[in-house]
């Protein structure tokens, strides 16, 4: 949390140098530097590719029951094997990635929206109104996440959609304190104590100054987000509060297979790690971003 | 301060909760202790299901758990085959019946004698069947549905003769008598319990009533003076309540507990396999089938109810769900009741033929409906959720979409009694292996809100099945239950899915057992060999 208020290199505005580089530019190379980030973003554009690709990726459609060849082991024919439905995992699990990754960007937007807004609200006016968007935050991170998110989808109803609005409310408040406090900091700065003295409106010194000088977190905990949130969803998944049959959510398939995992451990393994690799190359490209965006960091 | 008292809290909270998970563990610890110290004679057995008795006099309950346990404390009047619906003498030794069939005298065993060492006599047959007759509607469920408004009288003749009168013919009468809920009490302990009676069954079975512990067991000890010589083998049984399928099969592979029902058909296989490990099946009285309401959207049309039986595909289910452990159902009954129509064709899987009917039904474009899937596992439907998924693949194939939705349980069948389900899975155990059991109490307009959830009307049916009811003819009423079952196979108000066996599982050792139809096992013969 140190890097919140660490203070970042001004951004260049005044002369213009042809040299300059940007500091934008400046963590791009750091970060083509890291090795283990560099896979984790490989990872994570593997996934996103399949995901894009799938319909010509999978050899069958998600459903395409064949109760005829159910539970048999990975083969040339089914490279994943097959469920107890004797449907392909291979396919399953490439069309799984479109719902994972779908999920996590998109709940993952949905409450960095909503938590810079508050969060920036909260900063700059500080007061009344930042104790009162404070403490729901407080409130909210008071609840264990997944619990919060169990309860919000048992009050609007087991869907996909309504999981990953979920996802997104429970993970607004990280967002938005992140935010609140890089706000804190950015607005004692001299040039929006300058921006101020000019007579600058407020929402163009919000968002035309302060928010742009506090995305380097946001971006960090934001890549970080999409590892969580795709677990949360996986975890919702399995509990049968997710994505709906037939869909193959990742974490449902874990569900359905828990009954064969002696019997035909495939049914488990393949969106098991199907998982495991995605959560861990946001997680690799994150802590990537992180070291690359954080000043500390530099040589 | 506060931040302190909080932790003091939660430490006070963890401890106690320690404590109680402390002291779950040495109760079961004492069931077990309890078994070996009983081990002079038969033996302990330790039966684990799946829920909770409900009431433990079996005239005022209508759920399955319960008569498990009263099937062994309590006798009927007319007993049941041991595998089968057969009736065979009980508590009365021979009956007759008039030639109107009006007046039936059964002749009472004697010298039996109630746990609480009163006798059992033709008095106590009427007191029971007053009682029942009594009491509130609601409350003697069995006894109204079955016996409401056809007893007249029941008469004490002599110290071993009872006389019933009925207002009309009642067909499966002895079947009746022979079900749990009609076993008889004995009176002076219904007195002397009251309202607690539930709780204390006294009855003439082969096992006395021991002790309850709420959704944990039920113990009961071998009655010394059961009128069976040299029975029960056994010196106790205790019925453990374990929730979860696994958890259960878990419990009998540690040694835990002797014999589980509800057992996976998935894990058939494995059980078998193990030398420690048999394996038993209940020979099947039941059905599970798919519900189309006959008065919601598209499935008005017949066609389109006949379409969506074309496009189950059976025999697929059987194979993937039940092990093989079931047959794929033709009729709402199973073959094992009299009347079943052998004649009867099913509808073969084929979706072309479904979607040519849908074609014709106006649908050629399909439709969408919601599939309600089963939330609990049930003998005739192991994974509801799992079966509605099949299901759903094969209304897809011909351009039927469905939602599958599921509630919990009671919310689920409130749901579907009241009509807001499309198309639903549900089931049926029999109680007496009579085709009335089935065939009315599922599908009769008189069944609508109660067990009629398809909304399935057709007065030639019910003309049919009310006929069937007012004769003594064996023969004429099988002619009229193979006519209704023409009738609802082409009316098609449901997707008969399977009839299946359901599976349990015990100890190696456990010789003498034999899993019952009904459900409801009787456990006088069963010894656990050394």
């Amino acid at each position: 949390m140190e890097i919140l208020t660490e203070k970042q290199p001004q951004p260049i505005q005044t002369v213009k140098d042809e040299k300059t580089v940007s500091p934008w530019q400046e963590a791009w190379k750091s970060f083509r530097k890291n090795k283990l980030a560099m896979v984790g973003a490989g990872i994570v554009l593997f996934f996103i590719l399949v995901g894009i690709f799938a319909p010509l990726l999978a050899p069958q459609g998600i459903n395409e029951q064949a109760m005829a060849k159910r539970l048999q082991p990975p083969s040339s024919q089914h490279w994943f094997g097959t469920d107890d439905f004797g449907r392909d995992i291979f396919s399953r699990v490439v069309f799984g990635a479109r719902i994972s990754l779908w999920v996590g960007f998109f709940s993952v937007i949905a409450s960095m929206a909503a938590g810079c807004l508050l969060g920036i609200v909260a900063g700059y006016y500080g007061k009344w109104v930042d104790a009162v968007i404070s403490r729901i935050f407080d409130i909210m991170l008071a609840f264990p996440s997944i619990l919060l998110a169990i309860a919000i989808v048992a009050v609007l109803g087991p869907s996909l959609q309504n999981a990953l609005i979920a996802i997104a409310i429970i993970n607004i408040p990280n967002f938005g304190r992140l935010i609140r406090s890089r706000v804190l900091s950015v607005k004692e700065e001299e040039y929006i104590m300058a921006a101020r003295a000019v007579g600058m409106k407020d929402s163009r010194i919000l968002f035309r100054h302060v928010l742009p000088n506090s995305m380097a977190p946001i971006i960090v905990q934001g890549t970080l987000a999409i590892a969580t949130a795709i677990i949360e969803a996986a975890a919702l998944g399995f509990l049968g509060l997710g994505a709906e049959a037939p869909n193959p959510e990742w974490g449902k398939m874990l569900s359905d297979a828990k009954q064969f995992m002696i019997e035909a451990p495939w049914t488990m393994i393949f969106p098991g790690l199907a998982i495991m690799l995605t959560v861990l190359g946001f997680n690799l490209m994150g802590d990537g971003f992180r070291d690359a965006l954080d000043p500390r960091m530099k040589n | 301060m506060k931040k302190q008292l909080g932790l003091k809290l939660m430490a006070l909270i963890l401890i106690l909760s320690m404590g109680i998970a402390g002291c779950s563990k040495s109760s079961s610890g004492g069931t077990k202790n309890e078994g070996e110290k009983g081990g002079s004679g038969g033996g302990t057995l330790v039966f684990a299901r799946g829920g909770d008795s409900e009431s433990l006099d079996p005239a005022v309950t209508t759920e399955g758990e319960s008569f498990k346990v009263t099937e062994n404390v309590y006798e009927t009047l007319i007993n049941f085959g041991e595998q089968d619906t057969e009736i065979e003498p009980g508590l009365a030794e021979k009956w007759e019946e008039s030639a109107d069939g009006l007046k039936h005298t059964l002749k009472l065993r004697k010298g039996v004698k109630f746990h609480d060492g009163t006798d059992f006599n033709a008095e106590a047959v009427v007191f029971n069947f007053e009682r029942w007759k009594a009491g509130n509607k609601e409350r003697f469920y069995y006894y109204n549905s079955q016996f409401g408004d056809v007893i007249k009288e029941v008469k004490a003749v002599d110290e071993h003769t009872v006389e019933f009168t009925l207002n009309r013919v009642l067909a499966p009468f002895y079947k009746n008598l022979a079900m749990s809920p009609f076993a008889i009490a004995s009176p002076a302990a219904v007195e002397k319990h009251g309202g607690k009676f539930t709780e204390n069954p006294v009855g003439t079975g082969p096992f006395k009533f021991k002790e309850w512990k709420r959704n944990d067991k039920v113990t009961i000890v071998k009655n010394e003076n059961y009128w069976k010589k040299g029975l029960p083998k056994l010196d106790s049984v205790i019925f453990r309540v374990i929730p979860e399928n696994s958890a259960r099969l878990n419990a009998l592979n540690t040694g835990e507990v002797d014999l589980i029902d509800g057992v996976n058909f998935s894990d058939v296989k494995s059980i078998e396999k193990n030398d420690k490990l048999q394996t038993f099946f209940r020979p099947s009285l039941n059905v599970a089938y798919l519900g189309l309401n006959n008065e919601r959207g598209p499935l008005k049309d017949k066609k389109v109810r006949q379409a969506l039986n074309y496009a189950v595909d059976k025999k697929a289910l059987v194979d993937a769900f039940y092990a093989g452990a079931a047959e794929p159902a033709v009729n709402p009954m199973p073959k094992t009741v009299a009347g079943y129509n052998d004649a009867v064709k099913d509808y073969e899987y084929d979706p072309e033929k479904a979607k040519q009917l849908l074609k014709e039904a106006g649908y050629e474009d399909g439709f969408e409906i919601e599939l309600w899937a089963m939330p609990v596992a049930r003998p005739y439907m192991p994974d509801g959720k799992k079966v509605a998924e099949a299901i759903q693949a094969n209304f897809e194939k011909v351009g039927v979409k469905s939602k599958i939705v599921s509630f919990e349980w009671p919310t689920y069948l409130e749901k579907a009694r009241k009509g807001e389900a499309d198309a639903f899975l549900l089931g049926w155990t029999g109680d007496n292996g009579d085709a009335d059991n089935f065939l009315y109490v599922l599908l009769d307009e008189d069944s609508i809100g109660s067990n009629n959830y398809a909304y399935y009307k057709n007065p030639k049916v019910h003309e049919l099945f009310t006929k069937a009811q007012s004769t003594n003819d064996q023969g004429e009423r099988e002619k009229l239950y193979k006519e209704a079952q023409e009738i609802i196979k082409d009316d098609a108000p449901w997707v008969p899915l399977v009839h299946s066996k359901p599976a349990l599982a015990g100890k190696a050792e456990i010789t003498g057992y034999k899993a019952h139809p009904t459900g409801s096992d009787l456990l006088s013969n069963v010894e656990m060999k050394k």
